[in-house]
């Protein structure tokens, strides 16, 4: 090429991106020196570096080179080695939206439109949501307003790859001398490039989810230290207290066993404070029952969870109120994967698709629905049943409501449809949380409104109180959870953290911390004493509908849009396993009392059972061989056409569901 | 582009009164009405989702809007969905059908039923991890027959638990139910009502207390009004409804059931005779008989033999009447067609050599009895032909036959024109077959042809071997076609291997051949033509 040319080439470049005072001292540098001697690369001469020149030059503009680009790299990417494919498979999908994107960017909105549709089948299997929310964005504008495209746009995607499929990669970009792909690459992709052969295709979900900046922030914000042991002095303690005396040698056993333990587990480190507050392992000599042996079992692997004491002052319970706990928690019914329990269902009726959330309280006697109207109903099904047993009889209280008399309590006062309503542990409080920003507490005794908290500015879509009364946590619209006291009309913190609104909030059993699952597709653990994310668990597809903890404060499980349920171990915010089987939303999560099975509920018409309690007794190694199939669905138990909004195990492990009856669309 | 093309809004832009929009701004606007809409659609997901809905509503919307701090879109959240009507002349133009009413309508009509409260029922989703058959649960899979369930049924126990005490307490709708059933059945004034009664009983969950009350209930009625063909027919249907009921577990009661069905297969009298079909009742039952072998065979082992030796005596018993031969004969046939070989063919000579005299129109007399020897005859035919032609299907697939076999054959078929009792009994049936094949023209006046002319076939058919006896015919003209089809097959695929398979399954073939062709030639002497159609064009190519 003449040099003048070259020379012509470059100044226009600099000419058409801004640098002004670049293009000057050129011109300058040129005229003085007549174009020869300046510079110590002798660019006129290479090549290599002539075609860079004239790349550069050529309309940077021109849309259809991001189709060719995207479409030479696909093809090369689809017809790579099998070993290698899915490796370089998963580069396109960032690639491809962030061309998207760019023509977007430039103002080329019919092109980027055609580029989209044309290749937007590659990625829908995985990527369908992302992708359903990305084909409205049209214009440069709403690359800026839209959350989810900022996002993608100022954060590097991390993706893992093997030596070699890099090189590969590298080397084509090079061959082809596809500028444009390799500029999007090194700008918005991060390489970890690990040595050795590459991954199986199916073992790291991570690899294909893209979350903005999360991974970096989740990485560091996960190694955090948390306690998710038992409270001490909780009523499971005083249980085991009361449950036998110990004479002086088995203590002394006992302890040494703790003791063991306590060596064995690699976390005794992190948590100081267990091991003097380790409850004795309980010896009854009196057990001989089977019953009995298993519920010693489990309540040994309760007492061997490490104990914290509680962040918050906790409420007083009354003592009447804690004997009967206490006679529940006696009472209760061993579940395992051959002691299934039984479930009641309670079937909404004549609901004419106005309830929009349910509830049933801790012993299965009172049943709220939060209505679209506006109201509350409470029905007390302990009356109810009082009327005639359960079955058949059913049909004649309602002909006595029908009559006139209505059997079930109405609570008048929010002003937008309630989006949950839910019970206070000893069942005397209904909090519920509507679209009118208010959550709003009520008696159950005196059937009225004790206090209305004002503080979300958007709907709050759920309310859930502590395991031990008088907090609660709600989460909003927008985009905060919040921890209130029953007497303070402030919320007492604020959790601010999630990217799109907060969908459901769960406590853990020990108060210390709150869970909430978001429209941005994670789930993430808040200490409720400092209001700081402590973990952050990525894995879902879809929005997060519900959550549930596992009694033993360890794991935690959350389901989505999909119909996918995760297993998250909390320590680790590793997802444990996702449980297949909903093919709808997964509106309900519950752990049966000694956390050895989860009942899920969902839109797809099912209660489904799944036996988690081998992964609870989990060892380290086996957990790093990645057993993941152990956890099962037990039981599906399907309904007549009803879909599954409320599931709650009470203290006995009597399983009790709710929902609206669906009429099926004619 | 997008889903809003800019058409859209233009008319929206006219719509509110602004009639100088330029096609650009319309340009740039479309794409950001595109964002906007999905925009709020997202926001509507959302809130569908924590109304625990799957599908959409207006009110949806409205929540969205609202939460954009939006105005909602009013009187639309009327509840159901929205009816669009396509204009006429305009490809893509829809609006809400949304039709006038007059106020004073309004007004004067009475006023609406008030909607029903709502109300909470409660019942037991499951009982220990098994659900029970109430009516309020779905369909249950644990009710089922098959042996591999047994055990799993037996481990989770308390079905018959579960049962028992319903069983003695019944419950009052139950009762009325029952009664309600059996009014109808027994009224048989109503039959739509039946009928609906009937899907009712197909259908319906929680039953199951009743089966012991409707399995009492049939077979008195039966052994009551063995002259009363409607309510026997009647009851049939109703069993066959109970049958049909998946969340029935009939298998207990099945012995109670059986002698009843049987009277209505084999009695000697159903109804009156002349007045009433019993002919229809007698294949309704057989059907029903093959479908109670078909399910629960497998259980029972005892069934079906104890059944075909009832059905056996039955027919092979000369002093019997013709109808319950014919019974006999039609459950047999249906209870499928190693019974038909082994029961009905091995002894079907001496049987028709008994039958002839009844079907000869100059020796019979009496029209009732030789109309019902022709009945019996149609249905040994029938059981015959079904046998034959199963057999045939058996073998695997033939390689097709070459075009000019294929055509003889199907001129064949159409030859063959089913033609039972509507012959005279002079009809010559007793004729050799090789005759018969020849000349084709004595009955072809009764039939339909829609080939131009008979002439060409006439020309058509002395080639090859067909002009042989029928007896020699069948072996030479099975080897040549294997032959043929041999060869065929090294044509097609030249592999070995392939061809030494071929050879073996050629060989089985022709083994079989042999078996089936004497049957076939056996019952071709027997019946004539008749079989005729039910052997399967390609096969017939083979063999005749």
């Amino acid at each position: 090429m003449d040099p003048e040319q070259v020379d012509e080439f470059v100044m226009g470049y600099l000419k058409k991106k801004g640098f002004n005072s670049a293009a000057k001292h050129l011109q300058e540098s040129l005229h003085n020196n007549n174009g020869s001697t300046f510079s110590s690369i002798d660019y006129h001469n290479d090549p290599e570096l002539n075609k860079l020149i004239r790349s550069f030059s050529q309309s940077e503009n021109d849309p259809s080179r991001y189709r060719e680009g995207y479409s030479k790299l696909r093809s090369w990417g689809y017809n790579s080695l099998d070993l290698y494919k899915h490796e370089l498979v998963r580069v396109m999908y960032p690639v491809f939206i962030h061309c998207y994107m760019d023509l977007v960017g430039k103002g080329h909105t019919q092109e980027a439109r055609s580029f989209f549709n044309s290749f937007r089948k590659d990625h829908e299997m995985v990527h369908l949501r992302d992708l359903q929310k990305l084909g409205g964005v049209l214009a440069p504008s709403h690359l800026q307003e839209m959350e989810f495209a900022r996002s993608l746009r100022q954060s590097k995607i991390n993706i893992k790859i093997c030596q070699y499929s890099y090189d590969l990669l590298l080397q084509y970009l090079h061959r082809t001398e596809s500028t444009l792909m390799l500029g999007i690459i090194n700008e918005h992709i991060n390489f970890q490039v690990y040595s050795g052969q590459p991954n199986s295709a199916s073992d790291d979900i991570e690899a294909v989810t893209i979350v903005g900046s999360f991974h970096e922030t989740a990485d560091h914000v996960n190694q955090k230290e948390i306690h998710w042991g038992l409270l001490e002095d909780s009523l499971e303690d005083r249980l085991e207290k009361t449950g036998g005396l110990l004479s002086d040698s088995e203590k002394g056993q006992g302890e040494s066993k703790a003791g063991d333990m306590d060596d064995s587990k690699k976390r005794s480190a992190e948590i100081g404070k267990q091991g003097s507050s380790i409850k004795k392992l309980k010896k009854d000599k009196a057990g001989t029952a089977t019953t009995k042996v298993a519920r010693q079992e489990t309540s040994t692997v309760l007492s061997s969870m490490p104990r914290v004491k509680p962040e918050l002052a906790m409420p007083v319970m009354s003592t009447d109120v804690e004997e009967s706990i206490l006679e529940d928690l006696r009472n209760r019914v061993q579940l395992s994967s051959v002691a299934m329990p039984s479930v009641s269902f309670y079937t909404f009726v004549n609901t004419h698709n106005g309830l929009n959330s349910s509830s049933i309280s801790h012993d299965g006697s009172l049943v709220a629905g939060g209505f679209s109207d506006s109201s509350i109903k409470v029905w007390d099904m302990a009356k109810i049943g009082q009327a005639g047993s359960c079955g058949l009889q059913d049909e004649n209280n309602q002909t006595v409501g029908l009559n006139g008399r209505r059997n079930y309590t109405l609570l008048v006062g929010h002003s937008g449809p309630v989006y949950s309503a839910t019970f206070s542990p000893p069942g005397d409080y209904v909090l519920s949380s509507s679209a009118d920003t208010t959550i709003r507490l009520w008696s159950t005794k005196l059937n009225a409104n004790l206090v209305c908290y004002k503080g979300h500015n958007h709907t709050v879509w759920d309310a859930q109180f502590s395991p031990f009364g008088h907090y609660f946590a709600s989460c909003s619209h927008d985009r905060t959870a919040r921890i209130w006291s029953m007497d303070r009309m402030q919320p007492l913190r604020m959790m601010a953290g999630h990217l799109s609104d907060v969908d459901c909030v769960q406590w853990h059993p020990n108060c210390n911390y709150i869970a909430t699952g978001s429209s941005d597709k994670t789930v993430r653990l808040w200490d409720v004493q400092t209001g700081e994310c402590v973990r952050i668990f990525i894995g879902h597809r879809s929005m997060v509908l519900s959550l549930a903890m596992s009694p033993d404060g360890r794991y935690m499980a959350s389901g989505d849009e999909d119909g996918t349920i995760m297993m998250w171990d909390l320590s680790t915010a590793r997802c444990i396993t996702p449980l297949m089987g909903h093919n709808s939303c997964v509106w309900t999560l519950s752990y049966s009392g000694e956390g050895s099975l989860l009942a899920s509920g969902s839109a797809d018409c099912t209660v489904k059972l799944w036996d988690v309690s081998s992964s609870t007794k989990l060892t380290k190694a086996e957990e790093k061989n990645g057993n993941s199939n152990r956890l099962r669905s037990l039981r599906t138990f399907p309904t007549k056409s009803t879909p599954v909004h409320a599931l709650r195990f009470s203290r006995r492990n009597l399983l009790f569901a709710a929902g609206a009856i669906s009429k099926p669309s004619s | 582009m997008g889903i809003v093309p800019k058409e859209t809004i233009e008319v929206t832009a006219q719509s509110i009164g602004i009639t100088n929009l330029s096609p650009e701004a319309a340009l740039m606007l479309a794409p950001d009405v595109e964002y906007r809409v999905r925009e709020i659609m997202q926001e509507a997901i959302k809130c569908m989702r924590h109304s625990k809905r799957t599908t959409l509503t207006a009110s949806d919307v409205d929540g969205a809007l609202n939460l954009r701090s939006l105005e909602p879109s009013y009187g639309f959240a009327s509840g159901g969905p929205f009816r669009f009507r396509k204009a006429i002349g305009h490809q893509d133009l829809f609006y809400t059908d949304d039709r006038e009413v007059d106020f004073k309508d309004v007004i004067e009509s009475p006023l609406p039923k008030a909607p029903l409260d709502a109300g909470v029922v409660c019942h037991w989703l499951a009982i220990e991890g098994v659900q029970p058959a109430i009516p309020e649960n779905a369909t249950l899979e644990v009710i089922r027959a098959p042996a591999d369930n047994k055990i799993y049924e037996h481990k989770d126990g308390p079905l018959i638990d579960v049962r028992l005490p319903v069983k003695h307490v019944l419950s009052r709708e139950l009762q009325l139910y029952f009664q309600k059933i059996a009014e109808l059945t027994v009224s048989k004034s109503s039959p739509a009502l039946f009928k609906k009664a009937l899907v009712s009983l197909a259908s319906d969950s929680g039953l199951h207390p009743l089966v012991p009350y409707f399995t009492n209930f049939i077979a008195d009625e039966v052994s009551r009004g063995l002259n009363d063909f409607l309510l026997l027919f009647n009851l049939m249907h109703v069993v066959r409804s109970l049958l049909q009921n998946p969340h029935i577990h009939i298998e207990p009661y099945l012995h109670q059931l059986m002698p009843s069905i049987v009277t209505c297969l084999v009695s000697r009298k159903l109804g009156n005779r002349f007045a009433d079909n019993h002919w229809e009742l007698r294949d309704f039952t057989a059907n029903l008989v093959s479908l109670i072998c078909k399910r629960f065979g497998n259980t029972y082992i005892t069934l079906q033999s104890r059944l075909t030796k009832t059905l056996v005596n039955a027919f092979l018993d000369p002093k019997k009447a013709l109808t319950q031969h014919y019974g006999a004969i039609q459950g047999l046939s249906a209870l499928g067609h190693t019974v038909v070989r082994l029961l009905i063919l091995s002894n079907l000579e001496p049987y028709l050599s008994l039958l002839e005299p009844e079907l000869d129109a100059e020796k019979q007399k009496n029209q009732m009895k030789s109309y019902e020897a022709w009945r019996v005859y149609g249905a040994l035919l029938r059981a015959a032909g079904l046998c034959i032609h199963d057999r045939l299907k058996v073998f695997p697939n033939l390689p097709s036959p070459s075009p000019s076999f294929l055509h003889k054959g199907k001129g064949k078929i159409i030859n063959a024109e089913p033609r039972k009792r509507k012959l005279s009994a002079d009809s010559s049936e007793n004729q050799p077959p090789h005759k018969r094949l020849i000349t084709t023209d004595g009955p072809d006046v009764l039939r339909p042809h829609d080939h131009t002319g008979p002439a060409p076939m006439h020309v058509d058919k002395p080639i090859g071997n067909y002009n042989l006896p029928q007896n020699s015919a069948q072996p030479s003209s099975s080897e040549q076609a294997s032959d043929g089809e041999s060869r065929n097959g090294k044509e097609k695929e030249r592999g070995k291997s392939r061809a030494i398979t071929m050879k073996a399954i050629l060989g089985q073939i022709w083994k079989d051949d042999l078996d089936s062709g004497r049957l076939l030639v056996k019952l071709q002497q027997l019946y004539g033509d008749r079989i005729l159609p039910f052997i399967p064009s390609t096969e017939m190519s083979v063999f005749l």
